[in-house]
């Protein structure tokens, strides 16, 4: 279709480089404007993984095989997505992050990188060794090593060009996010939620690497990039400012300072705007009732300005986390109608089993409904203060530590986590990869010691009972209203991204390792293949000579993934779910693999 | 040393008249456990740093194995000095962290593994462990 705007741009990229003049964004712009690429992790800076490719559609769809398949050569979990632009592939592993950049005319190799890094790192990450992913733009590949070290890599060598050390891994701040390219800045996060990391979010120069500025989800305004006039926060059913030292008084002493708030998610940009969306994490510990407060920043969304890091806006979603809902899960950006009214939205599916619907602009809250009817530890999100109402038989902090509270639902892994959910221009709907899980959690006294576990919690993890003993769902969404439209279980939590097309297709991996095709209006299934493991990779599509293909990453890993025990103990109150991911062993086997779909 | 089979799924507590006692090399007991759960202080010394350390993020909550493999059947193998090794040097390419920094972990090196042999062995039927009434 695009052949020739593809091949042009090619060698426009390539140009712009030797001059020099090419402003990343422009470069990166005009790759995202050919649906023949898949040039950012989501397709976009939206993060709505919609694709305008139609030449696969729910007619044809069914016809699917394998094209071409390629192996990583490393076993654990492989989440995100390869890139594509022009006719280059560029393909990332879980640790050790080696990357292969491959010729799609040949599918040859073109070169490697393989990072040589410290495997003392492998024990400092919290939930496997997953990486999710590089980025593109001004010529490079950016790829965030899992030992903090952000490197930008010439898209044509491989070479490196320049490294930032994003973190100190020694103390558990290592990474597994995939870094973001919005205008000339390289955005990325940090890890460490469970090693008391205090979580910040930085930007880099894309040409020369130096840090534009840091902003932290905890302490002092000024470390924050906070403004106590002007940044705004939802109280009593408005905006109003969040006056000084907002995050000092909502913890104790010096809690702050190991407090967590990590910032491993999905971020997204709004150009128009010039604001920059992502969630912070977890406050540290788990065990809520040694921080009391409201431990912010920690489980809130932020807008903040591209060019200096100030925050526009922030929401808490959980104040005084007692399960672990994290708030990473990704910011999508879309204009909807919201309650009947053309908003510039956010739709943001938290970990916590609420979809929260803001105004972006303005950050005010429009809809916060549950997006798995299991959902339990809350009745309701108060619309006027924002805040969840807490149920106290779920209250792990009321419960006290050393008590087990049982039958939280969500799980800590939430009714969703980091897998993507899209978006589709058509119907304005959702379309997201739910778990459906619930757990007993006991929090416990714990110390912290730099570098050490600083967790806090033991957890037990089972399907949701009194439903249909799976362990997911894959929903379609009204975030104007915050209802589900239709919902398809799934016997494993859905822990692939999905992708939407304008074939009116939605495709999601499972965890037994099919990669599916519903369709956009009801969910029927249209097709599935079972790939050489579980999938935990985000489904991309590309042309590429004028044929459309559709790609996932599979490898088993992640949190959902390695939990193949449930934990559930033997001998206990047998909820009828022993096993539980443990019967994923029965499906599949670990391995990184690509494959790659096409219409022959 | 007396053995008795635990039910897989029985519902309640599991009537055991005598406590389990395992016996360590040097005719100290190990572990004292009563009625599957029940243990003396020093093994529940074990279970809290085993708690502490965030074992089960790789191991799993019933040490039956995730990412880390299943210590029930490792310490059936491993004799007390490669536990003790693999402990304090680590087995870093399979992520297993050097413990020789943690000073719980330092401190408590026997409960820990009397704990966790406890669990090997099958006396110890639940991980959450409770103290012995004095």
């Amino acid at each position: 279709m695009n052949l020739g705007l593809k091949q042009k741009l090619a060698v426009s990229i390539a140009c712009l480089c030797a001059s020099g003049l090419a402003s990343a964004d422009a470069a990166l712009d005009k790759a995202m404007a050919d649906p023949g690429n898949w040039a950012q992790q989501a397709g976009d800076n939206y993060n709505q993984r919609y694709s305008e490719l139609k030449q696969i559609t729910d007619k044809n769809v069914d016809k699917l095989q394998v094209a071409w398949t390629f192996s990583t050569g490393v076993l654990r979990g492989h989440e995100g997505s390869p890139l594509v632009i022009g006719d280059m592939m560029y393909i990332h592993s879980a640790f050790p992050n080696n990357v292969f950049a491959v010729d799609l005319n040949t599918q040859e190799i073109v070169w490697k990188h393989m990072p040589k890094q410290d495997t003392a790192v492998i024990a400092q990450m919290c939930c496997d060794t997953v990486n999710r992913g590089l980025a593109y733009g001004d010529g490079k590949i950016f790829l965030q090593r899992a030992d903090s070290v952000l490197e930008a890599l010439d898209a044509k060598t491989g070479k490196v060009v320049w490294s930032a050390v994003n973190g100190d891994p020694k103390l558990g701040a290592v990474n597994t996010n995939s870094p973001h390219v919005f205008g000339d800045k390289v955005i990325t996060g940090i890890s460490g939620g469970e090693w008391g990391v205090r979580g910040y979010i930085s930007a880099y120069d894309i040409k020369t690497g130096k840090m534009a500025w840091r902003a932290y989800s905890t302490g002092p305004d000024a470390e924050m990039l906070m403004d106590p006039d002007k940044t705004m926060a939802w109280a009593d059913g408005k905006l109003a400012p969040v006056g000084k030292d907002s995050s000092l008084k909502t913890w104790q002493g010096d809690q702050w300072k190991t407090g967590g708030g990590t910032t491993w998610g999905w971020y997204s940009y709004d150009k128009d705007l010039n604001l920059l969306y992502y969630g912070t994490g977890n406050p540290s510990t788990w065990n809520p009732s040694q921080r009391p407060g409201d431990n912010k920043w920690s489980m809130t969304i932020f807008a903040r300005d591209l060019n200096t890091g100030m925050a526009k806006w922030a929401y808490q979603m959980t104040p005084h986390d007692e399960w672990d809902y994290d708030g990473i899960n990704e910011m999508i950006l879309a204009d909807i109608k919201v309650k009947g009214k053309d908003t510039k939205a956010l739709v943001h599916f938290d970990r916590n089993g609420f979809a929260y619907t803001m105004d972006r602009v303005s950050g005010a809250l429009l809809v916060a409904e549950k997006y798995d009817p299991a959902v339990n530890w809350a009745t309701h999100v108060d619309m006027k203060t924002g805040r969840p109402q807490v149920v106290s038989k779920y209250s792990t902090a009321q419960n006290g530590p050393d008590v087990n509270t049982k039958g939280v639902c969500p799980a800590a892994l939430g009714s969703k986590d980091q897998q993507p959910a899209a978006f589709h221009p058509k119907t304005g709907l959702f379309y997201v990869p739910t778990n459906h899980v619930c757990m007993d959690y006991e929090p416990y006294e714990v110390s912290y010691n730099a570098g050490q576990p600083f967790v806090g919690a033991t957890l037990a993890m089972y399907p949701a009972p009194e439903s249909h003993g799976g362990m997911g769902n894959f929903i379609a969404w009204d975030a104007g209203t915050g209802k589900i439209v239709w919902s398809n279980p799934e016997q494993f939590s859905v822990w692939s991204g999905a992708l939407t097309t304008a074939g009116d297709v939605v495709f999601y991996g499972t965890l037994e390792g099919y990669l599916k095709a519903v369709r956009l209006s009801d969910g029927k299934e249209l097709w599935k293949f079972k790939t050489p493991s579980g999938i935990i990779g985000n489904v991309f599509t590309y042309e590429h000579k004028g044929k459309q293909y559709v790609g996932v990453y599979s490898g088993i890993g992640g949190w959902a993934g390695i939990g193949m025990a449930a934990g559930l103990e033997k001998d206990s109150d047998g909820l009828g779910a022993v096993g539980g991911y443990r019967d994923l062993q029965k499906f599949t086997n670990l391995g990184g693999s690509l494959t790659v779909f096409a219409i022959p | 040393m007396k053995r008795y089979l635990v039910p897989l799924f029985a519902m309640g507590a599991i009537a055991a008249a005598v406590p389990a006692t395992a016996i360590s090399g040097d005719d100290k007991p190990l572990y004292t456990v009563k009625d599957g759960y029940f243990v003396d202080d020093h093994t529940y010394e074990g279970f809290k740093t085993w708690r502490a350390a965030a074992c089960d993020r790789c191991h799993g909550p019933n040490q039956e194995g995730m990412v880390g493999p299943s210590l029930i059947e490792s310490l059936k193998v491993l004799s007390y000095d490669q536990f003790k090794d693999v402990i304090m040097n680590g087995r870093l390419q399979k992520g297993m962290p050097n413990w020789s920094t943690n000073k719980q972990v330092v401190d408590n090196l026997d409960a820990l593994y009397a704990y966790l042999k406890g669990r090997s062995d099958g006396e110890i039927t639940k991980a959450r462990v409770r103290k012995m009434e004095k």
